[in-house]
């Protein structure tokens, strides 16, 4: 992708979301890359957690399910949490 | 960097330039404010919150859980703890969302779910839109918000795509959505966002695309045809850099850009937008000499007012 650096040797990235051909990967440090859609697993959706490995100059993608349910699952826990008791009805702030 | 607060009195919507990404401050005119999600920096949205001094935040917004949309409201919740926190009740995997949701919760803010709710911003009065039931994804869950003060109507829907607008266009009133004076351009332009159906009903003045370099293609030449073919004028924040609306009692608004000029509306009735001031018969060489004169700040339309004094186009110069 234009302006953008290799990525990482071994990591474990999100995908933040999907742009058309491009992916927008979250990194480990918090920063965001994008990445081609053509090197990744083609059923990749956004929310996958994705463990990257390079080895001979041959990058390799596998989406990890189950940690990726466990993080939603937790996510959404707490977001539930965070919503619970929201006021009804007209408010005024 | 002169004062740029919102002035009092009137309602200012300012779409930030934060890059590629949205954000949306929107200050009542009694100083009460919203964001409306915060761009894909910190660092950028702290320095637009100082530049605009904002005082206070009673609400930000994520209209739904991508980074570029979210990550600016991370030091937004740090610094003013706003009451509300209003989201589509679809967690993200990342951790920004994560930093976003745990700041909330340490700032003892109030998590919202979208649902059919009207908000009242002192006299502005703020109508969530919720994603319909059944949508997909992050991008088809956003949340929408029409924001209303007298006759005035802006309308921002986030990332939305073909299958919610569709939704949308069947379970909301026709009033609900059109004609809307300042209209946000759904997901920077994107192709799969604003649509020939969806536009016709919301029939836009004026759009702000929020957007900076990227390498998804944004904005497409598909939107900013459909966009022309509205009618409408557009403003682009990479090239104007942030977008401020002004809004006075009763709803007649101007737009004013930190650079440059929107693209000209191609209806054939103009929708309002920045008013030449008549020749001034006081000119004023600086900021210094207004000062010096007691007239500081000017006001668009008052004598001696001129752009080249008001750096920031929000209509006040030299504050």
């Amino acid at each position: 992708m234009a302006d953008q650096p290799g990525p990482p040797a071994h990591a474990t990235v999100t995908v933040d979301a999907l742009e058309g051909p491009v992916v927008r990967v979250e990194l480990p440090d918090g920063t965001t890359q994008d990445w081609a859609r053509l090197d990744l697993p083609r059923d990749v959706q956004e929310g996958d957690v994705l463990h990257v490995r390079v080895e001979d100059g041959e990058r390799h993608v596998r989406i990890d399910r189950a940690e990726t349910r466990r993080r939603t699952q937790r996510a959404q826990a707490e977001l539930t949490e965070l919503n619970a008791g929201s006021p009804d009805g007209e408010l005024d702030l | 960097m002169s004062a740029q607060a919102a002035p009092s009195g009137v309602l200012t919507i300012r779409f930030l330039d934060v890059g590629q990404g949205d954000a949306v401050l929107i200050t009542s005119p009694e100083g009460k404010s919203v964001l409306y999600d915060g761009g894909r920096s910190e660092a950028r949205l702290q320095g637009l919150l100082t530049q605009y001094q904002v005082k206070s935040l009673d609400l930000v917004v994520a209209s739904h859980a991508d980074s570029d949309h979210i990550t600016g409201l991370v030091p937004a919740v740090q610094t003013f703890k706003p009451k509300y926190f209003l989201n589509n009740g679809l967690a993200g995997t990342t951790q920004i969302w994560q930093k976003l949701v745990t700041t909330a919760k340490l700032a003892g803010t109030q998590g919202l779910r979208a649902k059919n709710q009207v908000i009242n911003l002192g006299s502005v009065k703020l109508t969530v839109i919720p994603p319909p039931p059944g949508m997909k994804d992050q991008n088809t869950n956003s949340v929408g918000l029409l924001v209303q003060y007298g006759s005035f109507r802006a309308l921002m829907t986030g990332d939305s795509e073909t299958p919610e607008t569709r939704a949308w266009l069947k379970q909301l009133p026709a009033s609900t959505l059109g004609p809307i004076d300042v209209y946000k351009s759904i997901h920077h332009g994107a192709k799969n966002g604003d649509n020939a159906a969806w536009l016709a009903a919301v029939r836009p003045a004026n759009v702000v695309i929020g957007v900076g370099p990227n390498n998804y293609g944004h904005p497409t030449a598909e939107a900013i045809t459909l966009y022309k073919k509205a009618g409408a004028a557009i403003y682009r924040t990479d090239l104007n850099g942030t977008v401020t609306v002004t809004v006075q009692p009763g709803g007649t608004y101007t737009l004013s850009a930190a650079k440059g000029t929107g693209t000209a509306a191609t209806r054939t009735q103009a929708p309002p937008s920045v008013t030449p001031p008549a020749a001034p018969s006081v000119v004023y060489a600086n900021c210094a000499a207004v000062r010096a004169a007691g007239k500081a700040p000017l006001l668009r339309g008052q004598p001696g007012y001129s752009p080249k004094l008001d750096r920031d186009g929000d209509g006040r110069a030299c504050e």
